[in-house]
């Protein structure tokens, strides 16, 4: 007991090196305490954007798989027979899609089917100056030879979260809604396509099949496709002739037509990144065509954490140096303190103090004053971890909030209360992260705290090994 | 007569980087009793302190044996007899200066683990034994004078009972006056049936031993 009560009487005593070997360590924890702020505030945005990027896989040609086959010398049979290929490896089932959904790895599912239909409107024409385009509506034209000419593509979502375009922002609703339920005859339409045939809200449309079936759709939202800025074409939007419904429409449109050409795009949200290859495994034991396979967005989401990885990196770099620089100055200090108290520890030892508590009391001198510089290192870089931390992550936690709330907005419902009702299972769920986490909370104290103290201990060896070696009587000579 | 409480049986020392046969100290025997006060002179590098070194335990290092209370230094634990047994005092007094006077005799006290009543009363007590002031025990000792300082070392030496002082030049830096009183000090305790024994250049100091040893470059002499 006497040792700690010495050594605050030796502190409090001795306030000038203490209060220089204070505010040191607190120099010292300040700076760890907002790495360690900005570091771990960059892992839950590194993992929100990972809940939000969701490991998503989606089936597709095995392109590679198929070329294979293909025989450039006999290049007729060989085009017939890829033609054949990708006509079955685009015919998955809605019960292939359930069969391959029912598995461990899989969190949710969703599906998109299209059909070809013909409208009781007028198709939205393209109009390009650009050769490509005309060539390839050609090629189309030539393909129907013989076939009923479709001019609509009708596409129909399983759910809010299989409506990507709308979530991506690549469509958004610029009157009206997106239908809530998924089992009306509600659609949703391109604004070219609405401004062309004076369609609007409420109107009916009336599609009709390749067996000349109809099948009536009403209005619901009209939507308009983003420019696309990177190509610099103006011309009307790939989605102008896309009326978009539910897949629910679409089996229905099956029941009366079952020869009706589905094409039908799963995507499967997976429980981690770390199952791809166990899922496609799975996928395969089921009985997935070989010509296809199972693709994931996993470098999109590495793409999307990249910047925040980078300043995680940094962070960790910056906390290695600044820790090491800490060691080394808590050890100079430990070094130079020793030196000036070496007086002192020989009149301790002359009178019989064992070097046990020598050392002990010098140690727990340190850690006390270490202690409390922490606490208030820890203070001062909660006070500047804020502004340092959200100014480093300003853009991501910007970006993360404009993205929730134009999710909303693409959906037709702006920033109304209607939002908290939508069901959203998949990639539109996650929360928006914000600036407040970016903050010194009880982890980083103690994290603080631990790494704080550690070093202490870890420097005072040095002490402890001088102690160990002094001499008294050496001690005292050198003092007379 | 009083009891024999330290005894050297043929004590040799020299220094590690010495010549084998370059000894500081050689063959001395010595015995010191309670009761009395004892006087070690000699001149300068013929030992003295290197003899009171070994005395207090400070240095472990020699030939021969040093028995107190019988039992031989080396096989006792150094720092439990530093603490307890002996009281040391040097002529620069090796006082902790960020302390008072008080906290130095305290932590003498402390430092000897035994099982002292009323620290701060003994310590006040002794303090005034040694000639020292209720007023000046709250005092840092850097302020207090060479006289006072010595006081404030011989009553830490004290604090714990010990049966014998050492003392190296403990009136070194003091004048003639103040040595006298701190000369005083030690019979006092000498009556107490002591063991005081005193490293010293001072003539004063010898005339007022009981015993003088005089210490000769490997030779050795009592009178």
């Amino acid at each position: 007991m006497y040792i700690l009560k010495n050594a605050i009487t030796s502190i409090t005593r001795n306030k000038g090196r203490n209060i220089l070997i204070g505010i040191i360590i607190m120099i010292i924890s300040a700076s760890v305490a907002v790495t360690l702020a900005i570091n771990n505030t960059a892992s839950s945005l590194i993992k929100s954007y990972k809940e939000k990027y969701q490991v998503e896989a989606t089936i597709s040609i095995n392109r590679e798989n198929m070329m294979k086959d293909f025989n450039p010398e006999d290049k007729e049979n060989s085009k017939s027979n890829m033609k054949e290929m990708f006509s079955l490896a685009n015919n998955i089932s809605v019960s292939d899609i359930e069969k391959y959904a029912d598995s461990k790895y899989v969190k949710s599912y969703y599906y998109t089917q299209t059909v070809r239909v013909n409208a009781n409107i007028e198709k939205a024409e393209m109009t390009s100056n650009n050769d490509m385009l005309d060539k390839r509506k050609d090629d189309n034209d030539d393909n129907k030879e013989g076939e009923t000419t479709t001019d609509f593509n009708l596409k129909g979502y399983s759910s809010y979260d299989a409506m990507s375009e709308f979530v991506s922002g690549n469509y958004k609703i610029t009157d009206g809604e997106v239908f809530e339920d998924f089992d009306s005859n509600k659609c949703l339409i391109n604004i070219e396509l609405a401004t062309l045939n004076n369609l609007k809200i409420g109107d009916t449309i009336t599609v009709i099949d390749t067996a000349s079936n109809t099948y009536d759709l009403v209005i619901s939202g009209i939507y308009e496709e983003k420019e696309d800025t990177d190509s610099g074409m103006k011309m009307f939007a790939n989605s102008a002739n896309t009326i978009i419904t539910s897949t629910n429409f679409i089996t229905k449109m099956s029941e009366t037509n079952q020869d009706l050409a589905i094409t039908t795009n799963p995507t499967f949200i997976l429980t981690s990144s770390s199952v791809v290859d166990k899922f496609s495994s799975e996928l395969t034991s089921k009985g997935l065509n070989e010509n296809l396979t199972v693709q994931t967005n996993l470098d999109q989401v590495e793409n999307a954490t990249s910047t925040i990885s980078n300043v995680k990196t940094f962070a960790v770099t910056f906390l290695i140096i600044t820790l090491i620089i800490g060691a080394v100055v808590l050890l100079i200090i430990n070094m130079i303190n020793i030196r000036e108290r070496k007086y002192e520890i020989g009149v301790l030892r002359t009178i019989g103090m064992k070097k046990s508590k020598v050392c002990l009391q010098f140690v727990l001198e340190l850690l006390i004053v270490a202690f409390a510089s922490l606490l208030l290192g820890a203070f001062t870089g909660a006070m500047i971890s804020v502004p340092v931390s959200n100014s480093l992550l300003k853009n991501e936690i910007t970006d993360s909030q404009e993205s929730n709330n134009n999710i909303q907005e693409n959906f037709g419902h702006g920033s109304s209360n209607k939002q908290n009702d939508r069901k959203f299972n998949g990639v539109a769920n996650v929360e928006a992260f914000d600036s407040i986490n970016a903050t010194v909370d009880m982890k980083v104290l103690l994290e603080l705290l631990g790494i704080g103290l550690s070093l202490t201990l870890i420097s005072s060896l040095s002490a402890i090994l001088s102690i160990e070696k002094f001499s008294p009587l050496t001690i005292l000579k050198e003092r007379s | 007569m009083g009891k024999v409480i330290l005894k050297l049986d043929n004590v040799s020392y020299r220094y590690d980087d010495a010549e084998a046969d370059d000894y500081v100290l050689k063959d001395i025997n010595y015995s010191f009793e309670t009761g009395k006060v004892y006087a070690i002179k000699g001149k300068s590098g013929s030992g003295k302190t290197t003899l009171l070194s070994l005395l207090s335990g400070l240095e472990s290092n020699y030939e021969g044996s040093i028995e107190f209370d019988g039992k031989e230094l080396k096989n006792i634990d150094l720092d439990n007899y530093r603490s307890r047994d002996i009281g040391i005092v040097f002529q620069s007094y090796n006082l902790l200066p960020h302390l008072t006077a008080i906290e130095n005799i305290i932590l003498s006290m402390n430092v000897s683990n035994l099982n002292i009543a009323n620290k701060e009363e003994q310590a006040i007590s002794l303090m005034e034994k040694v000639g020292l002031t209720k007023n000046q025990k709250d005092r840092r000792v850097l302020k207090l004078s060479g006289g006072e300082q010595q006081r404030v070392a011989i009553a830490r030496s004290l604090s714990y009972n010990p049966l014998m002082i050492l003392a190296d030049e403990p009136t070194g830096n003091l004048d003639k006056e103040t040595e006298n009183e701190i000369l005083k000090i030690f019979k006092n305790l000498a009556k107490e049936d002591k063991c005081i024994i005193i490293v010293t250049h001072s003539e004063n100091v010898c005339d007022q031993a009981d015993i003088v040893y005089e210490l000769v470059k490997n030779k050795k002499k009592r009178s």
